[in-house]
């Protein structure tokens, strides 16, 4: 049979294929959790992409509403339990602003100190992980997981417990730093330091690693802030903005750091922001602990249970992801009324699938990475 | 001799917003942070859509949105905006009653409003009129309920499926 | 020839039965191998990544892979609903079997291996393409879209890396003359006045190059284990097997990662004949089993550390880099064999030909990582697509 070129088109016109649905998660190595998206793929390119949440819906917002001030803490450093710290830090912050608290200069060095390590913390889960999605078989893990190891064992010193310390108060901290800090938290910067070499040396040279991530969900920054991007996220598009400047907290103001930047909001830059933000919070340790003063670590007017009038106040604070905001309001009696958290893994997360749609199916597992989400904050 | 009603105040930022956007009535208070902007629900698509146009106010970044059941059938939208051109952040409020508890939805200005409004949706019950995805974001696609009302209890066995809309909380 | 050819028998009885106890002591020492090169790439990749690996199953963890093998054969052998039966079943068996063909053509010893093939090298790629059906079988018959994903991935790339693989064995069966595995072997130990032959990793890096590459596709290793890709489709084409089905894949794997090693060490590495153990004290053929040994352990170290050291690459990554730098490299480099050989040019020659061609590869692959992209890379084909509709 002779077919003919207008026939021949015609075959290749209704040689339909049907795009398939690929359900990522909830449990899959590259979610990082409990985080479940439905890939809609044509071959292997992503058409369509829905991100479902609310695996680990724990009620925090309703639980604090239900608990003493202090109750709370405890869950609260379960949202971003990777930098438990930042987290009890935005939540005391949004506590001691309703009710009007002071806190000794000595608790927020010590604060300022164990959020940039938190922050730290959380970034090496990120190179670690992240060069996991990218395919290094557990090398970038093992050798983040290494300076975790030891950061966390410093968390356990001061505060009992590794993962969720529960180490601030409402009006200053729960105990003093134990004698040997200073040498203890230098020797963790150097160690810290060499982790971050380390690091740099395996991924950041690599060529497979800059092909994947070069070029990739490239993101202006008006998109990314229309989108309510914020962190490394929104630095990579280029714009150097970060809370601990723009608007300083705590003891933010004494110190000296600079803010990272990207220049095209891709993969890589993302990433790089990352890299570099942990020298920067190395530095800002160091300043602590040459400025660190003496004296009280809890306010002593400290009233054994908080009671708050009517308040309100949204606290901004720069957390590992990006902008932690806490919403709080009280209406008198010893509980919040109202705790709303604004959680920068959750508006980056809503960007997904702006960046998602046309790539590989391979690319979205990275993108996903490079968002660095965690779903305890993510789903409350 | 009646005395003439006080002029409004207007405190902080929102001195500037209302100079700006003065054919949009509202009212100021201050929170503990932030200007805060009571404005009603009709005029709200107004307000932030010239806070975001104006180039002297430029806020071009929703933070965040909390519904909030402030009790006696009433319920309030917070919505924390802020400016990277100007560093000046304000928030507004938007309180309806639950009769009418329809808030025009802001995702046409701003894309972050999406998920934001869905969890407010679903966690106070607020209806978001032009949602383009008014799903249950955090809770099981189909439930109904609105656990952040104060009507709904903390600590009860809860069977959840098949709850009727409409119900501020529910009761067992 | 004669002196490389299997003429006589082993062990002085018939042909058949000859070759069947070859093949059983091959099957058994593969089975002892892959166990081991499990234990040993557990060990070996914790070291690379500063843990320690096995260490409780016996004396430094040494009966671990008797330990994984009980479990592996005690476990539920589970099939899907939704699995094509006959296909999801067979296709372990499938996968497996070219493996073990390949290991019978190839010489391990001078005059040892199960059978000496006069076109041994033709044999063995030739044997190699049929793993294919096997991981096909198994992604379509899965009724899993992670595994149908695998299997597709993985037919694409094996096709594609093919065809390098084979032109870079050409080259060098081109220089050698024969396609006998023991003859090429042989061939690589002779040390005339010219100096003329020597490994042919000296005559034809760049064919070397493209076969390491090419080979670490074929075996799904890192940066080319993109059918079997855990963080993105979870394992691939056997993400639905357990127990003996998934453990056949698993001993497909090794099996064939260590018979690459022992094809590529001897046809770039001499194998068995280089250096000649003629002269050395001792049994020559036990000689001759160490060095083979040694030289298949650094194929597989080398494979390893690759692995622990580099990401994923993208598919369609792989599929340009194959098309787009080896396949031509390596057509090039077997045309400039050609004329050298022809013309009988020294064969100095093939070396600087071959070495600017390695070079030229590496350089290519280090400025692609450095360049850095004008535009957005991906999505180019669905936008080609909607802008045609």
């Amino acid at each position: 049979m002779t077919v003919w070129p207008e026939e021949r088109a015609q075959t290749i016109d209704s040689f339909n294929t049907v795009d398939m649905t690929i359900n990522v998660g909830p449990q899959h190595p590259a979610t990082h959790g409990v985080f479940r998206m439905v890939l809609t793929v044509d071959g292997e390119v992503v058409v369509d992409c829905e991100p479902y949440i609310g695996y680990l819906h724990r009620g925090l917002e309703k639980l604090t509403e239900n608990h003493d001030y202090r109750q709370s803490m405890g869950w609260w450093d379960r949202t971003d339990y990777l930098a438990g710290m930042c987290c009890e830090g935005a939540y005391c912050m949004a506590v001691e602003k309703l009710a009007g608290l002071e806190v000794p200069e000595r608790a927020e060095y010590i604060r300022v100190m164990m959020m940039e390590l938190s922050r730290i913390n959380s970034h090496f889960m990120f190179l670690g992980a992240f060069g996991a999605d990218v395919g290094s078989f557990g090398t970038s893990f093992v050798y983040a997981w290494r300076e975790r190891e030891r950061i966390y064992d410093f968390f356990e010193e001061v505060s009992g417990d590794r993962m969720f310390p529960t180490y601030f108060r409402p009006g200053g901290l729960q105990a003093d730093l134990p004698e040997n800090y200073e040498s203890r938290v230098r020797w963790l910067l150097g160690s810290i330091r060499q982790g971050i070499e380390d690091l740099d040396g395996l991924l950041t040279g690599n060529e497979i690693f800059v092909e994947r991530c070069r070029g990739l969900a490239p993101m202006t920054t008006e998109r990314a802030i229309n989108l309510g991007i914020t962190g490394p996220i929104l630095r990579a598009t280029g714009l150097p903005w970060d809370l601990r400047k723009a608007q300083p907290y705590s003891v933010y103001d004494r110190m000296k750091f600079e803010i990272p930047v990207g220049e095209q909001g891709d993969i890589f830059d993302r990433y790089f922001v990352r890299l570099s933000e942990m020298y920067q919070s190395t530095k800002i340790i160091e300043q602590c602990l040459d400025q660190m003063p003496k004296g009280l670590v809890l306010n002593p007017d400290l009233p054994k249970t908080l009671r708050i009038d009517n308040a309100e106040c949204y606290i901004r604070t720069e957390g590992t992801k990006g902008e932690y905001g806490v919403y709080a309001m009280a209406r008198g009696g010893v509980k919040p009324y109202r705790m709303k958290l604004r959680s920068p893994s959750f508006c980056n997360l809503s960007a997904l699938r702006e960046m998602v749609v046309g790539s590989y199916v391979a690319d979205a597992i990275i993108i996903l990475g490079s968002l660095d989400i965690v779903l305890g904050e993510v789903d409350k | 001799m009646t005395q003439p009603a006080a002029a409004p105040q207007y405190p902080g930022i929102s001195a500037l917003i209302h100079k700006h956007l003065s054919n949009v009535p509202f009212t100021a208070t201050t929170t503990g942070t932030d200007a805060d902007i009571h404005v009603a629900a009709e005029h709200l698509l107004a307000l932030v859509e010239g806070m975001n146009q104006k180039p002297e106010l430029a806020f071009d970044m929703l933070a965040n949105v909390t519904g909030i059941d402030m009790g006696e059938d009433t319920l309030a939208v917070k919505y924390n905006l802020y400016s990277f051109t100007h560093n000046h952040r304000v928030q507004v409020t938007v309180t309806v009653a639950w009769a009418d508890r329809v808030i025009p939805s802001l995702t046409g200005i701003y894309r972050a409003a999406d998920w934001h409004e869905r969890e407010a949706a679903e966690m106070v019950g607020v209806v978001f009129a032009g949602h383009p995805n008014p799903k249950n974001l955090l809770l099981d696609e189909d439930l109904r309920i609105h656990p952040l009302l104060k009507s709904h209890p903390l600590q009860t066995v809860e069977i959840l499926q098949g709850i009727e809309e409409g119900v501020p909380g529910f009761k067992f | 020839m004669g002196l490389f050819l299997f003429s006589d028998p082993l062990f002085g009885v018939w042909n058949w039965v000859d070759a069947i106890i070859r093949i059983v002591i091959v099957v058994l020492v593969m089975t002892l191998v892959v166990m081991y090169l499990t234990y040993g790439e557990r060990k070996l990749v914790a070291r690379f990544q500063q843990r320690l690996g096995p260490t409780k199953t016996g004396p430094a963890g040494l009966l671990q892979a008797f330990a994984d093998t009980v479990k592996l054969a005690a476990k539920e052998d589970i099939r899907p609903t939704n699995a094509d039966r006959w296909v999801f079943e067979f296709a372990p068996y499938l996968t497996f079997i070219p493996v073990l063909m390949v290991l019978i053509s190839l010489p391990f010893a001078r005059d040892w291996g199960v059978r000496d093939l006069s076109l041994g090298l033709f044999y063995v790629f030739a044997i190699l393409g049929l793993n294919i059906v096997g991981m096909l079988m198994a992604g379509l018959g899965s009724g899993n879209k992670y595994a149908l994903l695998g299997g597709v991935r993985a037919a694409a790339q094996m096709i594609s890396y093919e065809i390098p693989l084979v032109l870079s064995l050409l080259s060098v069966a081109m220089i050698a003359g024969t396609l006998n595995l023991n003859g090429i072997a042989a061939i690589q130990s002779f040390t005339p006045e010219e100096g003329q032959f020597a490994p042919f990793i000296f005559l034809q890096p760049l064919a070397f190059l493209i076969f390491f590459t090419a080979m670490l596709s074929e075996l799904h290793r890192a940066p080319f284990d993109i059918p079997v890709a855990e963080s993105e489709i979870v394992g691939g084409y056997f993400v639905e097997y357990s127990g003996m089905r998934w453990s056949m894949f698993q001993l497909t794997e090794y099996a064939s990662m260590w018979a690459f090693s022992v094809f590529g060490s001897i046809v770039f590495f001499g194998g068995w004949a280089v250096p000649d153990t003629g002269s050395w004290v001792g049994p020559d053929w036990a000689w001759q089993l160490g060095i083979t040994f040694v030289k298949s352990v650094a194929w597989i170290v080398a494979i390893m550390w690759v692995r622990t050291t580099v990401p994923r690459l993208r598919i369609d990554q792989l599929m340009s880099f194959c098309w787009k730098i080896l396949l031509p490299m390596s057509i090039v480099q077997l045309l400039m064999n050609g004329f050298i050989l022809i013309y009988d040019w020294p064969h100095i020659l093939l070396t600087l030909t071959s070495g600017a061609g390695a070079a030229a590869l590496v350089a290519i692959i280090i400025t692609r990582a450095i360049r850095r992209p004008k535009n957005k890379l991906v999505g180019t084909y669905r936008q080609a697509r909607a802008a045609a509709q």
